[in-house]
């Protein structure tokens, strides 16, 4: 069953890269948590309650609903337009991001000597390039953050592929997810917002040589 | 009995076209025309006569002739649970794949056969698409050889049944990536509109503009008989071997009737993407069988 | 101990944050030095004792928390007279003032940090607090830059927690897992090595963004244009020495394995290319600012070749490291005076700063010998140490290049900084203060102890040096 999430959260990724609208892109995000929350329940079922709670309600109150309803009303608040405007066309993104599976499946070959749960690592290292490629390849300020929330969840699903031995490490993941991703980034963000009147990188431009 | 499936693709062929109408027609808040209503239409095509422009050749007249046998063909390849279809051999889904292909290939050499600019446009849009398509059949069929380790149709169907949950999982995943090849070889909504009447935006329906009469008939229920096959495929990934007939032939007709309301809801919920969004899209599927490849590679623990 | 020192420095924090009066602001400013300046004498004494669970006084630690507190005074001394000449509200000296305390508290434990999810979590904070430091200008620009910052550090620091979640499964099929500096190396003896390669990438390239090396530089870069001088002063030393330890300890983690000649050759080309991408960009900068964040740049990048080149590197690298904090710290210090004095930072609206301000001036002539590491200069000694490394090791290759680059480096920063001093051919506006000498004494202090430790490194120091490389191959 794991590996039927973890394959829907790899076609989530390939999908990201031809959705054209913010909308679309908040709603992968949603999506995605949905399927992190379906992988952890699975996959950590034996750990101590509290902590299987805690990272339950990671995945679905902040992943789920929290993250996505604050992108809508940045998206809102600040007027950003609706498209996510990329710098490549969308084909490409799509080959690249196919290319970015095909490579970490190798990836995953080429590595031995190491008891992983191959399928975890494929998923984790494709969705940790693809948000480098989408904070790459995006205009705006929120899509960066979007790339950032992939590469968390990413980190999430390599944390989930430590098993049950490793809550503390699980934990701290999750903690850093809360921390960064909406504390610092989300203040920022408003704060662009505030400062320029259009979210753009192009804003982000005049430190220079 | 081998030719049992091919009397069952041919029948829902007949009323499958009527089924997507229907359900457009209903989500559209209208009664609609009956189940059989397409294919009286195709019946009053194939009592008239052709009429053929002084500037095409040969190719032409013989192209919709070539198109519907090479459907025909492709459908006695089908197997039906685990009865072999009217032919079977070993790697007979790459038979299937190219036989198909050769009567696109007539299709569209018979629409730049009239010189019609627009028809030239549309075979070339065709063409791009199929060969965007092509290879997300052709990993999704590897994987599943993969899987159950045989390579014709027969043995795969026979053979996907035997694992356990995740034969299940990844034959729902392949009908999905199965119903979007449909869509696209049909030339149906997310990529093409059929009901569109502005030549510049069309694909399939601008290559048969200059078809008429019986001609016109044949292609238009070659593309039934594509519907009904790819709903026969999606069908034998869940119908239960060594079962009786009385048990297949329900779950066979169901999974056509879901498939075919599908597509009625598919198109119409989704609007037609602007052309320059199709490549991306039809990409898309070629990843996600991709993804179905490795998932399978995975699972099976088979490296290179 | 430290504990004690961690509560009570957190609270001074605090209080900082709250209090709006000038003199509280002051003592507690005090009261924090003399307790900054005591845990590390403690330190110093207690050497290779572990304190609270989750920090050890190890010698790699203590040297640049030495480095750290020295360099506190002179931030603190700076950052008020940065203050007070931009007249800002009570507030904002709080915050600045609060978070610069936070700051060096986290760089604190991240330097003695002795688990590496415990310096993992250090290093993340202090991008936090010093995001708070770099936008405090409140200008688009700075906004820009800390934007810029957080993000790529997040990143960064992303990667390398993927890095010890790698880790972590490597060694958890061993029976106890340990996540200490210590214990780590022996768990990884049987790690294949291939596995190996991919966990030093990982952690390495997120720690890139901390020590301000080739493929993360960029960060660091933007951070040190728009940050107030005093903080560029920080980031440009102390907070690249806490990337400088953290590569340097994943680096001796698997020191022991297998793969260490792969990890040289890593290293060999983060170094190489910093250097590069340095002298590139020097050649064409023109704000003071960025060509001294470049100038920092191309340090690293020898420090990671020195690492990168063994034997004697080691002891090299951290000794470079050590001297360049003290000249960059100088550079800064000083850049604020300049930025007064001409109310701009670009180079070529400037010059003929020996008329204008003489100490500033002698301050500035000083620092370019001792920043491109001529003769007198201890970054000279260092150098020329890690040179004979690299020729020893056989890198002559890399020797050329690296020299080559040095010197394109070395020449700009010359041609700017004599700019700067002599140039008369611009009709400048006159200063709109009197330059204060006693600004620059903390520079002489600085100047004079790279010159010092050069000619003469005390003992204790190298001691102290020698004991942190003593486990490396």
């Amino acid at each position: 069953m794991t590996n039927i999430l973890l394959i829907a959260f790899a076609i989530s990724l390939i999908y990201m890269g031809i959705a054209n609208r913010l909308s679309t892109y908040i709603n992968i995000l949603a999506v995605q948590g949905i399927i992190l929350f379906g992988v952890s329940f699975i996959e950590l079922i034996q750990i101590n309650t509290i902590n299987l709670i805690f990272i339950l309600f990671e995945t679905i109150v902040f992943k789920t609903i929290a993250i996505p309803l604050f992108l809508n009303y940045v998206i809102k608040k600040n007027n950003i337009v609706r498209e996510a405007e990329p710098f490549l066309p969308d084909f490409l993104s799509v080959v690249i991001i196919t290319c970015i599976i095909l490579g970490s499946f190798i990836l995953s070959n080429i590595i031995t000597g190491v008891h992983i749960q191959k399928m975890f690592f494929l998923v984790a290292i494709s969705a940790l390039l693809s948000g480098l490629f989408i904070i790459i390849t995006r205009k705006k300020v929120v899509t960066h953050i979007m790339g950032y929330l992939v590469i968390e969840n990413g980190v999430f699903i390599l944390s989930l592929s430590t098993g049950n031995k490793m809550t503390m490490l699980v934990n701290a993941g999750i903690t850093l997810d809360i921390f960064v991703s909406v504390l610092v980034l989300g203040v920022f963000v408003n704060r662009i917002g505030n400062t320029f009147e259009e979210m753009n990188v192009d804003n982000l431009a005049n430190l220079k040589d | 009995m081998p030719g049992l499936v091919f009397i069952l693709i041919i029948l829902t062929s007949f009323f499958f076209t009527g089924i997507v109408i229907r359900t457009k027609s209903i989500f559209s808040g209208r009664k609609g025309p009956g189940i059989f209503q397409p294919m009286k239409d195709i019946g009053r095509l194939l009592q008239k006569e052709n009429v053929y422009s002084q500037t095409s050749s040969f190719i032409f007249k013989i192209a919709p002739d070539i198109y519907f046998a090479s459907v025909l063909i492709a459908i006695m390849l089908i197997p039906f649970g685990n009865q072999k279809g009217i032919f079977s051999f070993d790697g007979d889904f790459v038979f299937f794949a190219y036989i198909l292909a050769v009567g696109k290939f007539f299709s569209i050499i018979g629409a730049l056969d009239t010189g019609n600019s627009l028809e030239g446009m549309g075979a070339s849009r065709e063409a791009l698409y199929s060969f965007l398509a092509e290879p997300a059949f052709f990993i999704l069929m590897g994987s599943l050889a993969l899987l159950t380790g045989y390579t014709s149709f027969a043995d795969i169907f026979n053979g996907i049944h035997f694992g356990s949950y995740i034969s299940y999982a990844i034959g729902t995943l392949a009908s999905f990536v199965l119903v979007l090849i449909a869509m696209i070889e049909n030339s149906r909504m997310p990529v093409d509109d059929p009901k569109t009447h502005l030549e510049l935006t069309m694909i399939h329906e601008v290559m048969v503009l200059d078809n008429s009469g019986f001609d016109l008939g044949l292609i238009l229920h070659a593309t039934n008989l594509k519907f009904a096959m790819y709903g026969a495929i999606i069908a034998n990934l869940f119908l239960t071997p060594g079962k009786e007939w009385y048990f297949s032939i329900p779950i066979f007709i169901g999974v056509q009737i879901l498939f075919a309301v599908v597509v009625g809801t598919l198109e119409s919920f989704i609007a037609r993407f602007r052309m320059s969004h199709n490549p991306q899209f039809i990409f898309t599927i070629t990843s996600i069988s991709l993804l179905i490849f490795f998932a399978v590679l995975l699972i099976l623990g088979k490296y290179f | 101990m430290f504990g004690y020192y961690l509560i009570i420095a957190f609270i001074i924090g605090i209080v900082l944050m709250l209090n709006r009066n000038r003199v509280v602001r002051i003592l507690l400013l005090g009261l924090f030095l003399a307790m900054q300046t005591a845990i590390t004498i403690y330190a110093y004494f207690h050497l290779n004792e572990t304190n609270t669970i989750y920090f050890k006084f190890d010698a790699l630690g203590v040297i640049f928390m030495c480095v750290l507190t020295l360099l506190s005074y002179t931030t603190i001394y700076h950052s008020f007279v940065y203050l007070q000449h931009r007249a800002d509200s009570s507030r904002s000296q709080s915050i600045y003032f609060a978070a610069l305390i936070i700051l060096i508290i986290v760089m604190t434990c991240a330097y003695l940090a002795s688990y590496l999810g415990v310096m993992w979590v250090f290093i993340e904070l202090t991008t936090l607090s010093v995001a708070v430091l770099i936008y405090h200008e409140r200008t688009p620009l700075s906004l820009e830059a800390t934007w810029k910052y957080v993000f790529i550090c997040s990143i960064g620091i992303t990667i390398t927690f993927i890095g010890i979640i790698l880790l972590s499964i490597a060694i958890q099929e061993t029976e106890i897992t340990n996540f200490s500096f210590k214990a780590i190396p022996d768990q990884l003896l049987h790690v294949s090595a291939s596995w190996l390669k991919m966990i030093f990438l990982f952690m390495i390239v997120g720690f890139c963004t901390k020590m301000g090396l080739f493929p993360m530089h960029t960060a660091a870069i933007d951070a040190h244009t728009v940050a107030p001088p005093p903080i560029s002063a920080f980031i440009s030393t102390t907070l690249m020495n806490v990337g400088f330890i953290s590569i340097f300890r994943t680096y001796s983690m698997f020191a022991h394995t297998s793969i260490l000649p792969w990890m040289n050759m890593i290293l060999f080309l983060c170094g190489l290319i910093s250097i590069i991408v340095s002298a590139a960009y020097l050649l064409k900068v023109n704000h003071l600012k960025r060509m001294s964040a470049y100038s920092s740049i191309e340090h690293m990048g020898i420090a990671a070749i020195g690492i990168a080149s063994g034997g004697i590197g080691y002891f090299a690298a951290i000794f470079h490291m050590i001297l360049h904090s003290f000249v960059k710290a100088g550079v800064f210090y000083q850049i604020d005076q300049f930025h007064r004095n001409f109310r701009t930072y670009m180079i070529n609206e400037t010059g003929n700063y020996f008329k204008r301000n003489l100490p500033g001036a002698m301050v500035f002539l000083l620092l370019l010998i001792a920043i491109t590491a001529m003769p007198p200069s201890g970054l000279f000694v260092t150098e020329f140490w890690i040179f004979k490394a690299l020729f020893k090791s056989g890198h002559f290759f890399i020797l050329v290049l690296a020299l080559f680059f040095l010197s394109i480096a070395m020449y700009s920063l010359a041609k700017n900084f004599l700019y700067i001093l002599f140039n008369q051919t611009k009709d400048l506006l006159p200063a709109e203060e009197k330059p204060n000498p006693t600004e620059t004494y903390s520079q002489y202090i600085l100047l004079a102890l790279v010159f010092y430790l050069g000619i003469n490194p005390p003992v204790g120091m190298i001691n102290l040096i020698k004991d942190a490389v003593i486990n490396l191959p």
